[in-house]
């Protein structure tokens, strides 16, 4: 039986190439089926984008030429120095950056000792205040936006930032309460113990050790309550009438009613007002879908 | 009440924002209740008292039962429809394959436009004439005759349907993906020892363990779908003729257009209640599955 092995190995090697093959196989259905179901997902959730881009850079005849052309025979840049020159653009992308600052900073002075007292402290209402955030969270703000018009006339507040400032923070005030609480009770109790063993006071505790240490949180909460100020549209359209005041999204949409036809300025003005927000959004939309399931994700 | 040590620590903490939430939700609420009863005038001010006429006319007003009713199809057809393509999406992300990063992070953006800005870019993709939309689906033959899409009450409701579908697909896929990946997969290994193929352990491992975030994510879903203002207001501005807007549109048109603040107070009524009872189910689930 001298040739006993050699029989042995050639069916041996014919099975390892068979596995070989289907591992093969398999990275190739896996990655060919990826790429192609990507392809179709892509193409549906970015035909607008694509729409948006595309007509930021026609001409107003190109825009209504019949049938529409995907891409513009000439592109044209005009339209980006137009929106910015002639158009109020640059107004109201600073209002929109002034109420998303002012927003964020009311929030953290509210957020990070409510969300730190949730954290770390038992209190009689602990649990009445954590469903009353849970509660927020689901709330409509319309439901209260008649009210709330009344507040901001009394106040003598429309037409101002605070108007929008002070809404935009109660209506983020949940998550990012939320969002703190969970970072600070990650961190271990003990280094604040041993802060304060050290002669911190639990103000100095919660500003040079807690806050530290929950930053990925507190530069999330930042980011989620910038864009969400930044992206609000039915507070800006109730409060804010004096065109000088209009946020980005109010202005755009006064931008149909006043310069109905000229979508490629619409359009163009659109890209460069969302570009911002959807750069931060992308650096921490991980850290917003685990806040956002509310600990259904792990 | 004699107060813990924790305790006096902890209730200057929460000041702040008790003290925003009472200014500007709880005292709104109550005072909404307030204007339901009353009769106002075009200022909004208090003149006098409505008892329920504000309720009555309302249940006495087929326009509003239809706008009711609509609001509940809009929200069970989008959150169905999101809720499974956004588990089908998150599933295709869950695949091994070269590029998913760069998948995932095109995924976010729908979910990162503001909403009045994609309702505007919709707006003008569904234009008849000039619009893209209808270009592609007789270009490729997908539909030769497409509809206009906003010009009748059908299409437009679709229409506005298929934009806010579009806005809260990526959030379902993403918090999906997360709960995917969240699964150990020796439990997909010890199942399929056990001889179980791809659709038996999507039903016997991936579903179960699914469960608690697709709970969640559906019920977060249906209160933002319910709320949604942008798309209505923007894409069709509730027409043609009303037949496209859903509470809060009307909510916000009978107050800020019509200046009927007491009417509009009523209908704020109807529909906080309603989305009180779908918080407190949330919160009820919420604090029995995860909390």
């Amino acid at each position: 039986m001298a040739h006993g092995p050699a029989t042995l190995a050639v069916p041996l090697r014919e099975a390892a190439g068979r596995r070989a093959r289907s591992r093969l196989w398999r990275a190739l259905v896996l990655h060919g089926g990826g790429w192609a179901l990507s392809a179709v997902a892509l193409g549906v959730l970015l035909f607008p984008i694509f729409v948006m881009l595309s007509t930021s850079v026609k001409t107003l005849n190109e825009v209504y030429q019949v049938p529409p052309v995907w891409v513009p025979a000439a592109v044209t840049w005009r339209n980006f120095v137009d929106i910015w020159t002639k158009y109020p653009l640059r107004t109201y992308m600073l209002n929109s950056l002034i109420i998303g600052a002012g927003t964020t900073c009311l929030n953290l002075l509210a957020a990070i000792p409510a969300g730190y007292a949730v954290a770390r402290l038992r209190f009689r209402g602990r649990q009445a205040f954590m469903l009353l955030l849970l509660l927020i969270q689901m709330f409509s703000p319309i439901v209260v936006l008649i009210p709330l018009f009344k507040i901001m006339a009394a106040l003598h507040w429309l037409d101002t930032y605070w108007s929008l400032i002070v809404t935009n923070t109660v209506f983020t005030l949940a998550f990012s309460t939320w969002m703190l609480a969970s970072y600070f009770r990650a961190i271990p109790a003990e280094i604040e113990e041993a802060a304060l063993v050290d002669g911190c006071s639990r103000r100095q505790a919660i500003l040079r050790v807690a806050i530290p240490l929950a930053a990925p949180g507190v530069v999330t909460t930042i980011i989620y309550v910038f864009i969400t100020a930044w992206n609000e549209f039915v507070f800006a359209l109730t409060f804010i009438s004096r065109t000088e005041m209009r946020t980005l999204t109010v202005g755009l949409y006064t931008f149909i009613g006043r310069w109905a036809v000229q979508w490629h300025y619409l359009m163009a003005a659109a890209l460069v007002g969302v570009l911002p927000v959807v750069i931060l959004f992308m650096l921490v939309e991980r850290h917003l879908v685990r806040g956002l399931a509310l600990g259904a994700v792990k | 009440m004699r107060l813990s040590a924790q305790e006096r620590l902890a209730y200057p903490l929460l000041v702040p924002a008790a003290a925003l939430i009472g200014a500007l939700i709880l005292y709104p609420i109550g005072a909404t209740i307030v204007t339901a009863f009353a009769t106002t005038d075009k200022l909004g001010r208090i003149v006098g008292v409505a008892g329920w006429r504000n309720f009555q006319a309302l249940a006495a007003d087929p326009a509003f039962w239809q706008i009711f009713r609509r609001t509940f199809v809009w929200t069970a057809i989008a959150v169905a429809v999101k809720t499974t393509a956004g588990l089908a999406f998150a599933l295709l992300l869950n695949l091994p394959f070269h590029g998913r990063r760069a998948v995932r992070l095109l995924t976010v953006i729908p979910w990162a436009l503001p909403y009045p800005i994609s309702a505007m870019i919709w707006q003008w993709t569904y234009n008849s004439q000039f619009g893209l939309l209808n270009r592609f689906l007789q270009a490729t033959g997908l539909w030769p005759h497409p509809p206009a899409w906003l010009a009748s009450p059908g299409s437009a409701f679709a229409a506005n349907l298929i934009v806010d579908i579009w806005i809260g697909l990526p959030f379902f896929a993403l918090v999906f993906l997360a709960g995917l990946q969240a699964i150990s997969p020796e439990y997909h290994e010890a199942a399929a020892i056990d001889g179980a193929g791809a659709a038996a352990r999507f039903a016997a491992v991936t579903l179960p363990f699914l469960r608690p975030v697709i709970v969640m994510a559906s019920l977060l879903s249906v209160i933002w779908t319910f709320n949604d203002f942008s798309v209505p207001y923007i894409v069709t501005k509730g027409g043609p003729i009303n037949t496209t807007d859903i509470l809060v549109t009307h909510l916000y048109k009978t107050a800020f257009q019509f200046l009927d603040f007491g009417p509009a107070s009523a209908i704020a009524i109807i529909t906080f209640l309603t989305l009180l009872a779908f918080s407190l189910l949330y919160a009820r689930l919420y604090f029995r599955e995860v909390g």
